[in-house]
């Protein structure tokens, strides 16, 4: 089922939670909504969920518009943060209370239920309550009573949060999974980058309930629209540095106090046509800076803290006023205080309007954000 | 220092204990004195059962009701304001907990203002509106059993009682009803219930605790009032409405009171509470456990 946001708002008095959203998801896909706490994904959620009425715009399922629809007539299942299990039945009756409203025969609400048991690993467990099992494990009663109603779309808020880091990577890969076997439309809402990285064929990136970029994983890590989205996306995150932006002898420079670097001449072409002012902002991610030789350098930089990842080291490196950070291959034999030469990956040098935020390397087409 | 230390747990079981004894001498003062003719301080100067006659016998003669209609009186009188109370309270608790309407916050000030008020100055006009009520047929005073809502009847007393119990009810309602996540209700929105079901079905057995502890509040309340059924109520051939109001008849000004006698009457007129009270303390402190694994 084909789901279509237009112009969708949301106000609670003066706060404006969601802001003249856009967004299609297409039958079937896996979209994640993601962004800080407060960015307004949870808003729009409910709104698709129909807990929230729009304060303007429209919602579609396939080509009709569900805005005035109820809850319980949109055939939507959904999975909370807190599972929201219904404490005073037994697991059985959970999972089938949305059978027994629709008045389905006694027989078959069994069946169901055991066979969405048995799906989720919970086929032995239907006559315990809800305190009587793990996290894990309500959690999947929780996924159960969604998808016993067999819905047109599931729709998650953040479903892992209260799961320790093991069991969250395990029921990532097992949502997806899921998912992917059933074919089901899913919304998946989540403050965690790596969940929306890993799970969703499109993420919308939210923030302050606006929409600020929606497209595949790789597309936002590659070519992050906004200076949001690049810090957002990817971890450890993107480093920002000053500098200013120049073009001579035929060739394109970035420049700071302790560094200058010669950018490909696609690239800097690319931003001289977007009109790149001369003062910008730089990113580039800590897996593409590199320690080398003397000789091989961009700029020095003196260590200032080693974190060890186990497979690699992050090293935080000054240099002026600014840090940099870099991912390199552990052990790292560098020492505090000592000055290291560092040199950047040009291709993958990010260039920003401080100003507007926007990135000035955007080609226009292949373009990943709607507005 | 050393002196310190051991000073406090005895001053803890000093205040404990004394207010504890004062208030349990009194019940054992009432004790001897209900079994006995008569009594010098605690000691009882002759044991006897006579002033337990009255279970057996009437006794102000044989037109003067019997203790076992009083009491079935306030029985009546009781649960039926706890029930009143316990229904409206839990669904305008809920309503003021999860609905959004105009005057929501006025409302809510409203039933802390009323809780505050002295049930005394309010005689009067209450009186006017009893009256009222008796005009309207049927309701008014046709009834059986409780004899109607009107001036001069049971259904009456029990309703004053209701409305002075209200907004305490209701307040507590919508405390315990702003503790149940929203996620649980979203999710049997969503499941197909409407909103009434959710109240019904999901909320409502998740707020036992607060119910029982309304319930219980309310019936001693019932049990034990003695303004609104004396007011409301006239004592006309005999007829007499509410324990209370009985035990206060054995007051007399014009007879010397038998003290023995009231004391009887006003043990038996506790019975009932203590019993209660055994079985609902488990309830009662249950208030504070709470008990919800991880959610929201």
């Amino acid at each position: 089922m084909k789901v279509v946001l237009e112009g969708l708002s949301k106000h609670f008095g003066k706060v404006k939670a969601v802001d003249d959203l856009d967004l299609e998801i297409g039958d079937g896909e896996f979209v994640a909504l993601l962004g800080p706490s407060g960015c307004g994904k949870t808003t729009t959620l409910l709104m698709i969920a129909g807990i929230y009425k729009p304060s303007s715009g429209s919602i579609r399922f396939d080509e009709q518009v569900v805005n005035r629809l109820l809850p319980k007539e949109r055939n939507i299942g959904m999975v909370f943060q807190s599972y929201a299990l219904y404490p005073h039945m037994s697991t059985f009756e959970n999972i089938t209370y949305p059978l027994k409203l629709k008045k389905v025969r006694k027989r078959e609400m069994k069946e169901r239920a055991q066979r969405v048991a048995d799906m989720m690993g919970i086929g032995e467990l239907l006559d315990r309550k809800p305190a009587q099992l793990s996290g894990g494990q309500q959690q999947r009663v929780a996924l159960a009573r969604a998808l016993v109603k067999e819905p047109a779309i599931l729709l998650f808020d953040e479903p892992l949060s209260n799961l320790d880091a093991k069991l969250r990577l395990r029921m990532r890969g097992e949502i997806k999974r899921l998912q992917e076997d059933l074919g089901v439309t899913a919304v998946y809402v989540t403050h965690d980058q790596v969940e929306a990285m890993t799970m969703a064929s499109r993420i919308a990136v939210m923030n302050y309930g606006v929409l600020q970029t929606y497209g595949a994983p790789s597309q936002l890590y590659d070519h992050p629209d906004t200076l949001f989205v690049a810090g957002f996306i990817g971890a450890p995150p993107m480093n920002f540095i000053e500098a200013s932006f120049e073009e001579r002898d035929g060739g394109f420079y970035l420049r700071s106090q302790a560094l200058e670097i010669r950018i490909p001449d696609e690239r800097g072409a690319l931003a001289k046509q977007n009109n790149a002012p001369q003062r910008v902002i730089m990113g580039i991610r800590p897996e593409d800076v590199t320690v080398v030789a003397e000789r091989d350098g961009d700029f020095r930089a003196e260590v200032y803290l080693i974190e060890p990842l186990g497979r690699e080291d992050l090293v935080t490196f000054r240099f002026d006023d600014e840090e940099i950070r870099a991912l390199v291959p552990a052990p790292f034999d560098g020492q505090i205080g000592e000055t290291i030469c560092l040199k950047l990956d040009k291709e993958k040098v990010h260039l920003f309007n401080p100003e507007t935020e926007v990135s000035v390397l955007r080609s226009g087409n292949g373009g990943s954000s709607y507005h | 220092m050393a002196v310190r230390r051991k000073l406090r747990p005895i001053l803890a079981y000093f205040f404990l204990i004394v207010p504890s004894a004062l208030i349990l001498l009194g019940f054992l003062w009432l004790f001897i004195t209900s079994f006995s003719t008569r009594t010098e301080g605690l000691r009882s100067l002759g044991w006897t059962l006579r002033n337990w006659s009255f279970l057996w016998k009437a006794p102000f003669g044989p037109m003067s009701p019997s203790i076992w209609l009083i009491t079935l009186n306030t029985f009546l009188v009781a649960v039926g304001m706890t029930v009143l109370v316990v229904l409206v309270s839990s669904m305008s608790g809920y309503a003021l907990s999860r609905m959004k309407f105009a005057g929501r916050k006025g409302f809510l000030s409203a039933t802390l203002i009323l809780h505050a008020f002295p049930s005394v100055t309010l005689l009067i006009p209450i009186y006017f509106v009893l009256r009222w009520i008796s005009g309207i047929p049927i309701i008014g005073g046709g009834i059986p059993l409780i004899g109607g809502f009107g001036f001069n009847t049971l259904g009456g007393v029990a309703l004053v009682m209701v409305a002075f119990q209200l907004p305490f009810g209701v307040w507590i309602m919508k405390g315990f009803f702003d503790e149940i996540s929203w996620d649980m209700e979203r999710s049997a929105l969503i499941d197909g219930a409407s909103r009434f079901r959710v109240w019904r079905q999901i909320i409502i057995p998740n707020i036992k605790p607060g119910i029982a502890a309304l319930s219980i509040f309310s019936f001693l309340a019932g049990w034990n009032a003695y303004l609104i059924p004396f007011t409301f109520t006239i004592r006309r051939s005999g007829k007499i409405s509410v324990l209370s109001v009985y035990l206060q008849s054995f007051m007399g000004e014009t007879t010397i009171t038998n003290w023995n006698a009231v004391a009887a009457v006003g043990l038996f007129q506790l019975i009932p509470v203590v019993i209660f009270f055994l079985f609902s303390q488990k309830a009662l402190l249950n208030i504070y456990g709470g008990g919800k694994k991880g959610g929201v």
